[in-house]
């Protein structure tokens, strides 16, 4: 089928389809608001769009991937809690046994079991290869010891994948393996995490002498840092994607109508030089789009994308939330007061900075690997 | 675009010459004058300048002072324009005039021209020329469009200019950057190449992040005049939009570069800051970022219009 017919389809079936009510919410969907969604995307066979057929997915092509991405983010949809799928599932295609694949997957796709990530630490964000939650072999099992930070939705997570301490003398990424883990594990307590935009979406995941089957390691032993570090081509392009950035720019642009804010010049400079900004954002986008569209591999300068996108959303929500003023202050997400919500954004865009490597991080990795400088 | 440029006597700048001036000539309608001076412009043996600007703050390019007045034989123009490029050693100059029935372009040969001439310096050591018109003759058949043709002939020389100028900021910001990094790999101190240090390491990737920006966005305004039902104003905002983006990214590309030089920086035998200095002519030439995007917010943003 050729790209402009698979974009059609895919559009057709998420206008006709998503709930209306769930379009462009400002947090992140629990399972009970997406799941109806979720299974109608089941049922189309459209849960693993990257995933070999094989496997039960879609096994689009990377042009493809992104169209799919794109008409998602075009009309609002949330994501789920995806990540089994998104992340486990293709380190599971590569690194698991045949036997994982059979008992893992089919249920992964079906959402029959849900995941949630175990990596970040209270002593372990960026300085991720230094975590310290440790998973010492006793018989068949590993008995796991340790503390998990920002676990996103793990209150509705039925399974965890994480990463964990086995070789304390090693050197530090190579005394790591991967663990899956039963939520109901005795031994595990889930406490959600309310972040300043109001919603509970992150949570600390306490392992206390958790017992999981040594079958249960994907990857060899050791060897987890390895079996985690691929994160995949459009994984990484879809967090430099301009979609928050072009989203919030419409919400300017609402609130400049509510307020006629248009008439006053000074709020018209700032305005045209964001709607630039955004613009040239999206030709850095289509660049990498491009090359991953050719099948050709995303280098490290990647991470320009991520930074140059959250660091655009950012000032147009704060713009946005100068512009509001103290009339703004009241109207808020899910509350009474009528008019366009600036502070939500504004809150909620912090995060992203944050979330998934920082943009202090995405610069040493560019100075290092793009721009050659010395360590 | 760009293409049919020929080797030039003398170092003047071709886009002065040849996309905006010549540009002008090849988008009028005087097929005559365009024989006689356009092979000459091709093969390097006549340089033209276009004399648009005049001495206001804020100069529109399609609405001017300089008066045309009709005569027996053509026109007498009166009037004053600055900060042409390349007026300095120009054969002829394409002049925008108010005429008996609205805005066009004649052509002034250097020695007409002459007796208003003067001269000024650009930071970038290039002379500039501002040009007294006093009563100047120009016969009919030296007009290179009338009313009808000159703000379209005009305005995409103008336009094709911008976007030239903005590939030429590219090359600033990218050598300048190059330049920097070198610097930064190489100069010690504190017993460490200065690129050691994350301060800098992060400065380094937030100008090349806006490099990049430039250059993918100049690649998209390219892609998307290869529409051949691109509509005029669409061209102009596409214009404008570069040319903001390429003069903020290569003034503050030079200026960070001079930053991380230290004091070698400041000094005027170092070369980073001739790049600085080309940044900034450029940058200001046919209008500055804050000039063009308040253009393209007249030719783009529909919802100020509402």
């Amino acid at each position: 089928m050729n790209d402009d017919d698979f974009r059609m389809e895919v559009r057709q079936f998420i206008e006709k389809n998503y709930p209306t009510e769930l379009r462009f919410m400002p947090r992140r969907p629990r399972w009970r608001e997406i799941k109806p969604w979720v299974m109608q995307l089941i049922e189309k066979g459209w849960s693993a769009p990257h995933w070999p057929t094989e496997y039960g997915g879609m096994g689009l092509s990377p042009g493809k991937l992104l169209i799919f991405m794109d008409e998602q983010e075009r009309w609002g949809v949330a994501r789920a809690q995806d990540q089994g799928v998104v992340q486990l599932g293709p380190i599971v295609i590569r690194y698991g046994t045949e036997e994982q694949k059979r008992t893992l997957l089919p249920k992964m796709r079906t959402y029959e079991t849900i995941w949630c990530q175990g990596y970040s630490e209270p002593n372990a964000g960026s300085d991720l290869a230094s975590l310290a939650t440790v998973a010492l072999i006793e018989g068949d099992d590993f008995v796991i010891n340790g503390r998990k930070i920002w676990t996103s939705s793990a209150m509705d997570a039925t399974h965890f994948y994480l990463l964990v301490r086995t070789d304390k003398t090693a050197k530090k990424q190579q005394g790591i393996s991967f663990l899956l883990v039963d939520m109901k594990t005795p031994g595990i307590t889930v406490r959600g995490i309310k972040n300043i935009s109001g919603s509970t979406e992150f949570c600390e995941v306490t392992l206390d002498n958790v017992r999981t089957p040594r079958r249960n390691m994907v990857g060899e032993l050791n060897q987890g840092w390895t079996v985690a570090k691929g994160l995949l081509g459009f994984e990484r392009i879809n967090s430099g994607s301009p979609r928050r950035a072009a989203f919030a720019f419409n919400r300017l642009e609402a609130l400049a109508r509510e307020r006629g804010l248009f008439k006053d010049a000074g709020f018209v400079e700032r305005y045209t030089q964001l709607h630039l900004d955004v613009a040239d954002l999206k030709a850095v986008y289509l660049h990498f789009a491009d090359l991953m569209t050719r099948g050709e591999t995303l280098g490290a300068d990647l991470s320009i994308l991520k930074i140059l996108s959250l660091e655009t959303y950012q000032r147009i929500t704060e713009f946005m939330l100068e512009a509001s003023g103290d009339l703004g202050l009241t109207v808020h997400a899910g509350g009474d007061e009528e008019g366009v919500d600036a502070l939500t954004p504004f809150l909620v865009a912090r995060s992203g900075t944050i979330a998934a490597g920082t943009t202090e991080i995405q610069r040493n990795i560019t100075a290092k690997h793009v721009l050659n400088l010395p360590v | 675009m760009g293409g049919g440029r020929g080797s030039a006597r003398r170092p003047e700048p071709v886009t002065a010459a040849v996309v905006l001036a010549g540009g002008a000539l090849v988008y009028g309608e005087n097929e005559a004058l365009k024989s006689e001076l356009l092979p000459a412009l091709a093969e390097g043996r006549l340089v033209p300048a276009l004399a648009w600007r005049e001495n206001v703050h804020r100069a529109e390019l399609l609405a001017v002072d300089t008066r045309a007045e009709k005569t027996a034989r053509g026109v007498r123009i009166s009037g004053g324009k600055c900060l042409v490029v390349g007026g300095a050693s120009a054969d002829g100059f394409v002049v925008s005039a108010q005429g008996p029935d609205g805005l066009a372009l004649y052509w002034i040969p250097a020695a007409a021209a002459a007796p208003g001439l003067s001269f000024r310096e650009l930071p970038d050591g290039r002379p500039v020329a501002d040009l007294a018109l006093d009563g100047v003759e120009v016969a009919d058949n030296q007009r290179i469009a009338g009313p009808g043709v000159a703000a379209a002939a005009l305005t995409r020389a103008f336009d094709e200019a911008l976007i030239v100028t903005s590939a030429e900021l590219l090359g600033v910001c990218t050598r300048a950057l190059e330049i920097t990094l070198d610097y930064l790999r190489t100069r010690v101190q504190f017993g460490k190449p200065i690129g050691s240090f994350q301060a800098l390491q992060h400065r380094a990737v937030d100008l090349y992040i806006q490099q990049r920006i430039c250059r993918h966005a100049l690649d998209d305004v390219l892609s998307c005049l290869q529409d051949p039902e691109l509509q005029l104003d669409v061209r102009s905002a596409l214009a404008s939009r570069i040319k903001a983006r390429c003069a903020d990214a290569s003034l503050r590309i030079t200026r960070d570069a001079i930053q991380m030089h230290g004091a070698m920086g400041y000094s005027d035998e170092c070369d980073i800051g001739l790049y600085l200095k080309r940044a900034i002519t450029l940058s200001m030439w046919l209008g500055g970022a804050d000039v063009h995007r308040r253009r393209y917010a007249k030719l783009a943003l529909r919802e100020l219009a509402d």
